[in-house]
C-alpha cells in the first residue's frame, strides 16, 4: 500500500525538440551570412532572390512546377543529407538552415554543370536567334569561362523540326530543361509536348499526328532559356541586341495583355509578354503575338483627297490641306444634320476623348456609332471574344463627354433610311467587311491606320498612327486602364487620332489641339470622373525586366548597344522627368 | 607748286623727343602658328617685346575623350587612348590597361609586362625626339629636326611591324598585349636603337654647346623647384627643376623594379635643363629596352582567361565555349568589378593618371584622365611673365604640350 501511495516516478525527460521558430509563423534562415525571413514553403531560390542573391537556374520557373533537372542551382545547405549539394529551386527554406551559394564547391559544381550542358551544344551563336538573350551565354561567361575539353564529335540531332504553326525546334540546342513540356501541361492545359528517348538521345517532341497547335504555343519560345524553341515568325528576322523595347499593350483583344514591343528604327518585329500578375501573368496568345503585323503592313502613310476609283487612288496632298478639306466637308454636312461619327474601339482613350470633344463642340453631334473589329474566338484563359482593345474606354469617354454610343447596326439603319449621308470615321475597322459597300455611298472622312474598304471609299483620307507610334491608354474589359508608350515617331505623314482630331477641331474653331497625348488626357481626363479608379497617367509600371531572360548589357538603359541613337524608352525616364518638372524647385518626391 | 591744304603740320621738336607711348599691345599667337604646334592660341599682352600677361585658349582638339569612353566597352576605349598623346600612343594604352587591371585585380603574364615596357620606352624615345627636334627647329636649327625625325620614323617603322599602325599604334590589351614580337624584330630594333643613339649624339653635338641655343634656352622659362611642385609638374619638367620624382622609381610598375636605369635630375628648371632631361632620358630608355630584350623569356602574352581576353580564333570558330566568350566580350564587354581606382604611370610628359569608376558592367561608369601635359601648359603664363616674346617659343616647346592629351 505504501508503495501505492508513493508518487509515481517522473517520466524520463523527452529529448529536446526543435527550438521555437525565431519569427512565429515564418521561417528564418541564413543565406550567405544574411538572415532571411520568409513564408513557410518558400524555396531557397526565391528567398535568395529577395535578398538580391542570384542563384543561376535553367529549368526553374516561378509559374511552373519544379523539375530540378538542370542542376544549375545546387547550393550548400546545413540540413542536406550527407552534406550533398541541394537544388535551391526545390528545397523549401527551413528554420535555422544555413545556405551558402558562393563556396568553392558550389562554384565548381556550376562550372561542371555548364561544361556538361555545353558538351553537345552546337557552335551556333552566330546564327541563333537567342544570341543576346540566351542564358547559356550569360551563365557561361559568369560561372564557367573555361575552354572546351571535348575531343570527340558532338551528338547530332535534327536542326529544324516543325512543331506547329508558330514554333520551330532545334533539337541540338535543347538542354532538356522541360520548361516547355511543363508549360503546355500546366498553363496551356494542352499537353502537346513531351521528352522522347533517353540519355544523350533525348529530345523534345510532339505526339505523332498532333502538332503543337495550341493557341498559347508561342509562350514556349519565351520561356525556352536557350535557342532551341524559336518563333517561326521571328526566326532569322533580326538580331535582338539591335532592338529596343517599348512597354506596350496587345491590341488583339479586350484583355489588354501587357507586352514589350521590340522595334528597330520604325519597324516592329515582335511582341513579348510583359509581366503583370493582374492581367496576363507573363503569357499571351499566339493571335495576339502576331497582331503586331498591321503596324508595318498596308499602312496609310499619306493624306489623300478624292475618292479612289478602281486602281486609281485619290490625290496625295499635304496633311494640312486634307484637314482643311475634311473640316469643310464635316461642317457642311453637320449643319445639314446628315453627319454621323463612327468611332472604332481600337483607338486609345485619348483619341476617343479628343474626337468626342471635337464632335460635340465643333460639330454639335450628340451621338456616335461604334465600329470596330468583329468578335472572334474566346477561351477561359486570356483571349476575349471582343477583339478591340478599348471598347470599355470608349464607353467611358462617351459617357464623360455626354454623347450617346449606338451600335453599328443603328448606323446601317440610319444610312438605309437616308438620315445619314456623311460619315466621319475615326478608325476604319468594321464589324463586317461586307458592310463597307453600304457605307460606300456616303461622303466619308476617314482617319485610318491601315488600308481597307472604308479607307478606299473615303473622300478625304487622313493617315493615322497606331499605338506603336503614340503614347496612350487602353481600358480593358474589366475597366483596368493601362498605359502604352510610344516606340517610334509616327511614320510618314501620319499622326495619332488625337492629333488629327485636334487639327480638325482647330479648323472647326474648337481648341482641342494638344501637344501630346498626356496633355490631351490632362485636359479631358477629368471628365471621366472616378471611372478609372486610381489610374495615374504617368505610372507606367516597369515590371518584367528579368535578369537572364532579358539580359541587360551593362551601362545602357535598356540593354541596347552604344551608338544606338533611337528613342530609347527607359525605366520611368519620361515619367520621372515629368514628375520632377511638377515639383517645386529643389523639392523631392 | 603749293603744298596741299590738307597736309599735316610738321611735328614739333617736343613731340619728336617724346618717349614711345607705353601702350600695351595684344597679339594673337596661333591658333594656326607654326610655333603653336597642336592647335593652340596664346593671347599675349605685350609691352614692347616684354610679355606682361598671357592667356591660353585651348580646346581646338577637344574630343570629349572622357565622356566618349562611357559609351563604349572597356576594350573599345583603347583606340581613344591612342589619340591622347598621339606621339607616344602605346604609353597611354598601357596606362589605361593597368588601370583596368587594377580594378580587376588581374595578374598580367611576365612576357606581356616586358613587352609593355619595351614598347613604352620606344615610344618615350619618339616623344623626346619630337620635342628636341621641334624645339631646335623653332629656334632656327632645321638640321636637328631632320635628324630627330629620322630617328623617330625608324622607331615608328618597328612599331608598325609590331602592331600595324605607324602613329596610332594600339598594342596593349586588358590582361596583356595584342601580339607577340615578329620574327627577328628584337635584332632589328637593337640596330634601330644604335642608329637612334648615333642621331642623338649628332643632335647633342649640334645643340648642347651651341651659342644661339644656349642663349635662347638657358635661364628662360625658369621654374624653381618649389614652384614646380606647387604647380603640379611631373615628368621631365619636374625633374629639370631638381625634384627627383619618377613614377617608375617611386612606385615601380610592370617590371621597372628589375631594370637598371637612372633618372636624370636638373638644377635650374629652365628650358635648357628640360632639353637636357629629354636627351638623357632617351639614353636611359635605350638602356631599358636592351635590358628587357636580355631578360624576357618566351611565354604567354595575355592572360588565358575568357572573362578578360578574347579566345583564340580557332576556339571561336570551333567551340561553343569560345564563340560564347567572344560574343559576350565583344557585345557586352569585360565585366569589371564595381569600384573605383586611380592608376598612374610615367608617360613621356609625366604622370599619366586614369581614374576609373565601374558599376560592375561592361563599360566605364566614369573615367577621368590626369593628362601629364596639363599642369605645365596651365603654368605657361606664369613661366613667361615678364619674359621676352622670343622666350615664349622655347618655353612652349620644352613643356611639350600635346593637344590630344591636354584637351582630351
Amino acid at each position: 500500500m505504501a508503495e501505492d501511495t508513493k508518487p509515481q516516478a517522473a517520466p524520463p525527460p523527452r529529448p529536446a525538440g526543435p527550438p521555437p521558430p525565431k519569427n512565429p509563423g515564418l521561417v528564418t534562415a541564413t543565406i550567405d551570412g544574411r538572415e532571411v525571413v520568409a513564408k513557410p514553403g518558400t524555396s531557397v531560390i526565391e528567398a535568395a532572390r529577395s535578398l538580391g542573391i542570384t542563384i543561376p537556374y535553367y529549368c526553374y520557373h516561378k509559374r511552373l512546377s519544379v523539375a530540378a533537372n538542370c542542376r544549375m542551382c545546387l547550393v550548400e545547405m546545413s540540413n542536406a543529407p550527407m552534406g550533398k549539394l541541394m537544388p535551391a529551386c526545390q528545397m523549401p527554406l527551413a528554420e535555422g538552415v544555413v545556405v551558402k551559394t558562393d563556396t568553392p564547391r558550389v562554384k565548381d559544381q556550376q562550372r561542371a554543370t555548364l561544361e556538361f550542358l555545353l558538351l553537345n551544344h552546337p557552335v551556333d551563336c552566330a546564327i541563333c536567334d537567342q544570341a543576346g538573350e540566351c542564358k547559356l551565354q550569360d551563365y557561361y561567361q559568369t560561372y564557367d569561362a573555361q575552354p572546351s575539353r571535348l575531343d570527340i564529335p558532338k551528338v547530332k540531332k535534327a536542326k529544324r523540326v516543325w512543331l506547329g504553326p508558330l514554333v520551330t525546334l532545334d533539337q541540338e540546342r535543347c538542354i532538356l530543361c522541360t520548361r516547355c513540356v511543363r508549360f503546355m501541361r500546366e498553363v496551356a492545359k494542352e499537353p502537346q509536348l513531351g521528352v522522347a528517348e533517353r540519355g544523350t538521345d533525348s529530345f523534345i517532341e510532339t505526339f505523332p499526328g498532333q502538332p503543337l497547335d495550341s493557341k498559347y504555343a508561342g509562350n514556349v519560345v519565351d520561356i525556352c532559356p536557350v535557342g532551341a524553341l524559336t518563333s517561326t515568325d521571328f526566326r532569322f528576322r533580326g538580331r535582338v541586341w539591335f532592338m529596343s523595347s517599348a512597354r506596350s499593350i496587345c491590341t488583339g483583344c479586350s484583355r489588354g495583355c501587357n507586352t514589350f514591343l521590340d522595334y528597330l528604327s520604325d519597324t516592329s518585329y515582335r511582341y513579348r509578354p510583359r509581366e503583370n500578375d493582374a492581367v496576363n501573368q507573363e503569357w499571351m496568345c499566339d493571335d495576339g503575338r502576331l497582331s503586331y503585323k498591321p503596324l508595318n503592313r498596308d499602312r496609310v502613310l499619306s493624306a489623300r483627297v478624292g475618292r479612289s476609283q478602281g486602281e486609281k487612288a485619290g490625290e496625295v496632298v499635304p496633311r494640312q490641306a486634307a484637314v482643311a478639306r475634311a473640316a469643310q466637308l464635316l461642317s457642311e454636312q453637320a449643319r445639314a444634320g446628315r453627319l454621323a461619327l463612327l468611332l472604332s474601339p481600337s483607338v486609345s482613350l485619348e483619341d476617343a476623348l479628343v474626337t468626342l470633344a471635337v464632335a460635340r463642340e465643333g460639330l454639335s453631334l450628340v451621338e456616335a456609332y461604334l465600329g470596330g473589329r468583329p468578335d472572334g474566338w474566346q477561351d477561359q484563359f486570356l483571349k476575349r471574344a471582343d477583339e478591340n482593345p478599348n471598347r470599355r474606354g470608349l464607353e467611358l469617354a462617351a459617357q464623360g463627354m455626354g454623347l450617346t454610343l449606338r451600335p453599328f447596326a443603328d448606323l446601317l439603319e440610319a444610312v438605309g433610311a437616308g438620315e445619314v449621308r456623311a460619315l466621319w470615321a475615326v478608325g476604319t475597322e468594321l464589324p463586317s467587311e461586307g458592310e463597307a459597300v453600304r457605307l460606300a455611298g456616303l461622303t466619308v472622312v476617314a482617319q485610318a491606320t491601315n488600308d481597307g474598304p472604308l479607307a478606299r471609299a473615303a473622300e478625304v483620307l487622313l493617315p493615322a498612327s497606331p499605338h506603336a507610334e503614340s503614347d496612350g491608354t487602353f481600358v480593358n474589359f474589366e475597366g483596368r486602364a493601362q498605359r502604352f508608350e510610344m516606340a517610334y515617331f509616327p511614320r510618314g505623314d501620319s499622326r495619332p487620332h488625337w492629333s488629327l482630331a485636334g487639327e480638325l477641331g482647330r479648323a472647326l474653331g474648337v481648341s482641342q489641339l494638344h501637344a501630346s497625348a498626356r496633355e490631351a488626357f490632362a485636359a479631358l481626363g477629368p471628365r471621366l470622373g472616378a471611372a478609372l479608379g486610381d489610374f495615374r497617367w504617368d505610372s507606367l509600371p516597369s515590371v518584367g525586366k528579368r535578369p537572364g531572360l532579358v539580359p541587360l548589357a551593362a551601362g545602357t538603359v535598356d540593354g541596347r548597344l552604344p551608338g544606338y541613337r533611337e528613342r530609347v524608352p527607359s525605366e520611368g525616364s519620361e515619367d520621372q522627368r515629368r514628375a520632377l518638372a511638377r515639383l517645386p524647385q529643389g523639392g523631392r518626391p | 607748286m603749293t603744298a596741299p591744304a590738307h597736309s599735316p603740320p610738321a611735328p614739333s621738336a617736343q613731340e619728336n623727343d617724346a618717349p614711345l607711348p607705353v601702350k600695351r599691345m595684344v597679339v594673337n599667337l596661333g591658333p594656326s602658328h607654326p610655333a603653336m604646334h597642336g592647335v593652340t592660341r596664346a593671347v599675349v599682352e605685350l609691352e614692347g617685346e616684354t610679355i606682361r600677361a598671357m592667356k591660353l585658349d585651348i580646346g581646338f582638339l577637344h574630343r570629349g575623350f572622357e565622356k566618349s569612353c562611357e559609351t563604349v566597352t572597356w576594350g573599345q576605349c583603347f583606340p581613344y587612348t591612342d589619340r591622347l598623346n598621339y606621339v607616344s600612343s602605346i604609353m597611354n594604352n598601357v596606362g589605361f590597361a593597368l588601370a583596368v587591371e587594377k580594378l580587376c585585380r588581374l595578374e598580367v603574364p611576365e612576357r606581356a609586362r616586358y613587352l609593355r615596357v619595351v614598347t613604352s620606352e620606344l615610344h618615350r624615345i619618339c616623344d623626346h625626339l619630337t620635342l628636341v627636334g621641334a624645339m631646335a627647329m623653332e629656334l632656327g636649327a632645321g638640321t636637328v629636326f631632320f635628324f630627330a625625325i629620322e630617328g623617330r620614323d625608324l622607331i615608328w617603322d618597328r612599331l608598325t611591324e609590331l602592331c600595324g599602325a605607324r602613329l596610332t599604334s594600339n598594342y596593349a590589351r586588358i590582361g596583356g598585349v595584342s601580339r607577340d614580337l615578329p620574327e627577328g624584330w628584337a635584332d632589328k630594333t637593337l640596330r634601330t636603337l644604335d642608329r637612334v643613339a648615333e642621331l642623338c649624339e649628332e643632335i647633342h653635338g649640334l645643340l648642347t654647346r651651341n651659342r644661339i641655343f644656349l642663349d635662347r634656352t638657358r635661364g628662360t622659362g625658369r621654374v624653381p623647384r618649389q614652384d614646380a611642385i606647387e604647380l603640379g609638374f611631373t615628368g621631365p619638367c619636374l625633374r629639370a627643376s631638381g625634384e627627383a620624382y619618377d613614377v617608375r622609381k617611386a612606385f615601380p610598375y610592370l617590371v621597372y623594379d628589375r631594370l637598371d636605369f637612372d633618372i636624370p635630375v636638373g638644377a635650374n628648371g629652365d628650358n635648357f635643363d628640360r632639353y637636357l632631361m629629354r636627351m638623357e632620358e632617351m639614353r636611359q630608355s635605350d638602356r631599358i629596352v636592351r635590358q628587357c630584350f636580355q631578360q624576357m623569356q618566351p611565354g604567354e602574352i595575355i592572360v588565358q582567361d575568357f572573362r578578360y581576353a578574347l579566345p583564340p580564333k580557332p576556339l571561336v570558330y570551333g567551340t561553343i565555349e569560345g564563340v560564347m566568350a567572344h560574343f559576350k566580350l565583344v557585345m557586352e564587354g569585360i565585366k569589371v568589378p564595381a569600384g573605383e581606382a586611380y592608376s598612374y604611370t610615367e608617360a613621356a610628359n609625366g604622370e599619366l593618371g586614369f581614374y576609373l569608376v565601374s558599376d560592375g558592367g561592361g563599360r566605364p561608369y566614369k573615367l577621368g584622365l590626369r593628362a601629364p601635359g596639363w599642369p605645365m601648359l596651365a603654368a605657361l603664363p606664369f613661366m613667361t611673365k615678364d619674359a621676352l616674346l622670343a622666350d615664349l617659343i622655347p618655353t612652349f616647346d620644352s613643356i611639350n604640350m600635346i593637344g590630344g592629351e591636354v584637351e582630351q
